[in-house]
């Protein structure tokens, strides 16, 4: 019996259905235990456009006063942008109010230390269990400062350190047609003129207006992007841009209206990134071994870490990665600008791909070795977990086998990842090979011992 | 003992940090929300304290979770956010301000349509849903927007003008002690607009520093304000609580004014032009009262202390059978405003009395009867009040009787009242009586007081 999940209060921070479950109550004493934890100095907040935006922006300012810290409020802004933003201004930390791509009833706070990271493990646990002592610090009328606004200098310095890493004068000559879709996100205002000012693009933009909800399913997928594809079509453009809600994801569709599948997205980028900047390259166990092949290519090497953009980002800190992300999931994470999931870093990596090699999208993606990869869901009862993942490993007794999430069995060529949901009574299963029977074959097998 | 925090029929008090918490504020004020029926707007304004800032954003925060617009008036008095409510025909409003505290208090003040003050049975229900913490929050697509207003002040001063002639004021220099607090802003305006040539002290505005403790007291304007009237060559002199719905004053020859005068003068000005009509005092304020009102044919009600009781008492009453009511800390409501509390539409009229009467302030005082009230504060350390009032009875049996709020026994020079205070763990006994001190009175009640176990 799945539950409905209105309501996570974890070490990811705290996320929650708007009118009566992430209440404004919740969100202040989440921010005050965050104030406590962080100490008295500036925090930087921004929010992405759900509608609870607003309410939660005050909610979080009366918590980070009330331990006495001062509110620098960036506004409606792309996390990235905050996080950027958060390590130049010195902050303490930082907040973004997003649920970055799930539906617009939920909202979500995502915690950020004085870098503009995502917490460590070690570091969240802290915070959730100050939040639960309630200890927090309680400013009196002399300690308690005032919230300050600014809402320009934080995507001027995107901007500029994104573009410290690609050729913008190539990209801007080339004047490429490229086609946005905004979902009303967070990165609408900014996205147009980084597009169409910044690296004078000749921009097709829809879903741009911040003030209205987001017009589609928020997570950027093929299916979820027919209108940007059309768009593509339409116009005849080079390519074609999908943000999710808070401007951290990208989905991309190549010049003939095909939606790229995620990991070749993080596969070009990859192979962009490699060319120019030393480093080993980190992703997630569900990410493709297209990665593994580029990195092969650069005499690089691959880390794998459990799914979560927070634990790719811990590891990529420890070895000093030139490059990561999570593959399905899109977005990625190129460290020269800042340790974040970034879909600006991501546009201007591809324009400067496109650039340097006069390649169409199209032309690119079929220079990537060739997956096949296949994912589903499995049910399962609670209890049942451990069992079947003992019977999923022992049916295949060849394979090299990971067990830091859930469990991934590897071959020469393919692989099988089944982990379960941190939502909801799921198994994901995901596998890869390098034909489409293969992968066929090999995900028939898993599914049958999963459903069994 | 310090108490850091009330919650109360009169809303949520407590000093910032210890007793009073953003908690408390988000709870508080989605209770008020959720208390509120949806439609129409509610007014939002604070007095200068720092701790304004945070308790703003929480009350924000809950009305737009509960469904309401909000409009946002910025650091204002609590008689502005009370005219606004009115003017914008709000459904209701909150006042930020721990009023005459000190600076580390700060309070959530509730106002229902019209911007009156919550009855009891209303500051119940509030105080039960509070207490019930089931909230109507609204769901993501109908949450409340937020306006923010910096028009407020002047909209209060236009009201002001057209019920006082402030031009007419100009000749009479008048020194204000703003003590740090809303009325500094306010009555700079008032100065710009309508050329008042207020002369106004202690006026800046951070709040963080009080010169003084923003009291009302007479002992506090004998210190702070009385000393500047002769140097500064004053006609009077007005001192407010920060958020100046509170007022007291000194006269020309540098005396300070009991606040007990404040009620007395201003029913001395109104009951002319509505003889007949009644004045709300509590059980109390000074007998001078009766002597005005005698004078003019006037009535005095006297209700409990306490604003709670004195608002009781106007809602059973039509508003055109009510000239004044207040109490004798000087907060008074006028029927011109609809029943508030209003520090400066006080000074204003008592202004105007110095302009008809043509006479200096102190001529003015010297022309009632004198009272002389002699006031105590007796730690609480007995649980048996009941029995102590019981003997303090007995002790006098020949005078007209009172228990509505502890004893007050009257006759017809003098009276004396004994009551436990409801915001401080004290025991209040006053004596007052008409042309010389009721020394023995009040050292008899004292003593009896005192020795009580």
């Amino acid at each position: 019996m799945a539950r409905e999940h209105l309501l996570k209060v974890g070490v990811s921070g705290v996320r929650g259905v708007i009118g009566g479950f992430l209440t404004p109550g919740l969100a202040a004493s989440f921010a005050q235990a965050f104030g406590t934890y962080v100490g008295q100095g500036p925090v930087v907040l921004g929010r992405d456009t759900r509608t609870s935006g607003p309410m939660l922006t005050h909610a979080v300012n009366c918590g980070l006063l009330a331990a006495g810290c001062e509110v620098i409020d960036l506004g409606v802004m792309p996390t990235p942008t905050i996080q950027i933003y958060i390590a130049h201004r010195k902050a303490r930390g930082g907040i973004a109010l997003t649920a970055s791509h799930n539906p617009p009833e939920y909202n979500a706070l995502k915690l950020f230390n004085h870098e503009g990271l995502f917490f460590n493990q070690y570091e969240r646990s802290e915070l959730l269990d100050l939040f639960h002592q309630s200890q927090f610090t309680q400013a009196g009328n002399d300690e308690i400062r005032s919230v300050k606004q600014d809402f320009t200098t934080a995507p001027a310095l995107h901007f500029e350190r994104v573009l410290r890493h690609v050729d913008a004068d190539r990209i801007r000559s080339r004047r490429f047609r490229v086609a946005l879709d905004g979902v009303n996100g967070a990165g609408s205002a900014m996205s147009v003129e980084f597009l169409g000012t910044v690296l004078a693009t000749r921009l097709e933009a829809i879903a741009v207006d911040p003030t209205q909800v987001f017009p589609r399913i928020a997570e950027p997928r093929p299916d979820t992007l027919t209108d940007l594809a059309a768009l593509v079509r339409r116009t005849g453009a080079d390519i074609g841009f999908g943000q999710d809600p808070d401007g951290d994801r990208l989905a991309v569709c190549d010049e003939n209206g095909t939606v790229l599948d995620n990991d070749d997205v993080l596969a070009l980028a990859v192979q962009r990134a490699l060319a120019h900047t030393p480093g080993d390259v980190v992703v997630n166990l569900t990410t493709s071994a297209t990665i593994d092949d580029i990195a092969a290519r650069h005499g690089r090497r691959v880390h794998r870490t459990p799914v979560g953009e927070a634990n790719v980002v811990e590891r990529m800190q420890a070895v000093k990665a030139a490059i990561g992300g999570e593959g399905s999931s899109g977005g990625i994470i190129f460290p020269a600008v800042h340790l974040c999931r970034d879909s600006y870093t991501a546009m201007a990596l591809l324009l400067d791909l496109m650039a340097e090699t006069g390649q169409t999208v199209s032309a690119l993606v079929a220079g990537l070795p060739r997956y096949t990869r296949l994912a589903g869901k499995v049910p399962f009862e609670h209890g049942r977990l451990g069992t079947l993942m003992q019977n999923l490993e022992a049916s295949f007794p060849d394979a090299q086998t990971i067990r830091t999430d859930g469990l991934k069995l590897l071959w020469e060529g393919r692989w099988l990842h089944v982990r379960s949901s941190n939502t909801e009574p799921l198994l994901r299963l995901a596998v890869e090979a390098r034909t489409p029977g293969e992968a066929q074959t090999l995900f028939d097998e898993a599914w049958r011992r999963l459903t069994d | 003992m310090n108490k850091a925090l009330r919650i109360s029929h009169v809303g949520l008090r407590g000093i910032v940090g210890q007793g009073l918490t953003a908690t408390h504020v988000l709870e508080f004020a989605a209770a008020f929300g959720t208390f509120l029926e949806p439609g129409r707007p509610v007014v939002l304004g604070r007095d200068p304290r720092l701790s304004g800032h945070m308790i703003r954003e929480g009350v924000l925060a809950s009305l737009l979770a509960c469904g309401h617009d909000v409009i946002d008036l910025g650091v204002v008095s609590t008689p502005v956010v009370q005219h606004a409510i009115q003017r914008l025909d709000a459904a209701g409003g909150i006042a930020i301000s721990a009023s005459h505290n000190t600076i580390d208090w700060n309070a959530l003040r509730f106002f229902g349509p019209s911007g009156i003050y919550l009855n009891t049975a209303e500051a119940g229900e509030l105080l039960d849903i509070y207490h019930l913490r089931r909230f109507r929050f609204a769901p993501w697509d109908q949450l409340g927007k937020l306006t923010v207003t910096t028009d407020a002040i002047d909209a209060y001063l236009d009201g002001l003008a057209r019920v006082f002639d402030l031009p007419r004021l100009r000749p009479l220099r008048v020194v204000v002690d703003c003590c740090n607090g809303a009325s500094a802003l306010i009555l700079r305006r008032m100065n710009e607009r309508f050329g008042c040539g207020f002369i106004l002290i202690n006026e800046r505005v951070d709040g963080r520093t009080v010169a003084h403790t923003p009291n009302t007291s007479a002992s506090i304007v004998e210190l702070q304000l009385a000393p500047l009237m002769q140097p500064l060559q004053a006609d009077a002199g007005f001192l407010f609580d920060m958020d100046a719905d509170r007022v007291a004053l000194a006269d020309e020859l540098g005396r300070g004014i009991s606040e007990e005068m404040v009620l007395p003068l201003l029913a001395d000005s109104l009951l002319p032009v509505s003889p007949g009509k009644l004045i709300i005092a509590n059980l109390s304020s000074t007998a001078l009262l009766e002597d005005v009102a005698a004078r003019h044919g006037g009535r005095v009600l006297r209700v409990p202390v306490g604003r709670q009781a004195a608002i009781d008492a106007l809602s059973t009453y039509r508003p055109e059978q009510i000239a004044l009511a207040g109490e004798g800390t000087g907060a008074v409501m006028m029927p011109q405003f609809r029943f508030v509390y209003d520090g400066i539409a006080s000074m204003l009229a008592i202004l105007h009395t110095i302009c008809d009467r043509g006479q200096p302030l102190s001529r003015i005082l010297a022309g009632y009867p004198r009272h002389h009230i002699l006031k105590a504060e007796v730690p609480l350390t007995s649980p048996r009040i009941p029995a102590l009032l019981e003997e303090l009875q007995e002790l006098f049996p020949d005078g007209a009787l009172d228990r509505s709020d502890g004893l007050r026994i009257a006759w017809p020079d003098r009276w004396f009242h004994v009551r436990v205070s409801q915001t401080e763990p004290i025991i209040r006994v006053i004596a007052e009586q008409r042309d010389r001190e009721p020394r023995e009175l009040f050292e008899t009640l004292l003593d009896r007081v005192r020795r009580w176990n």
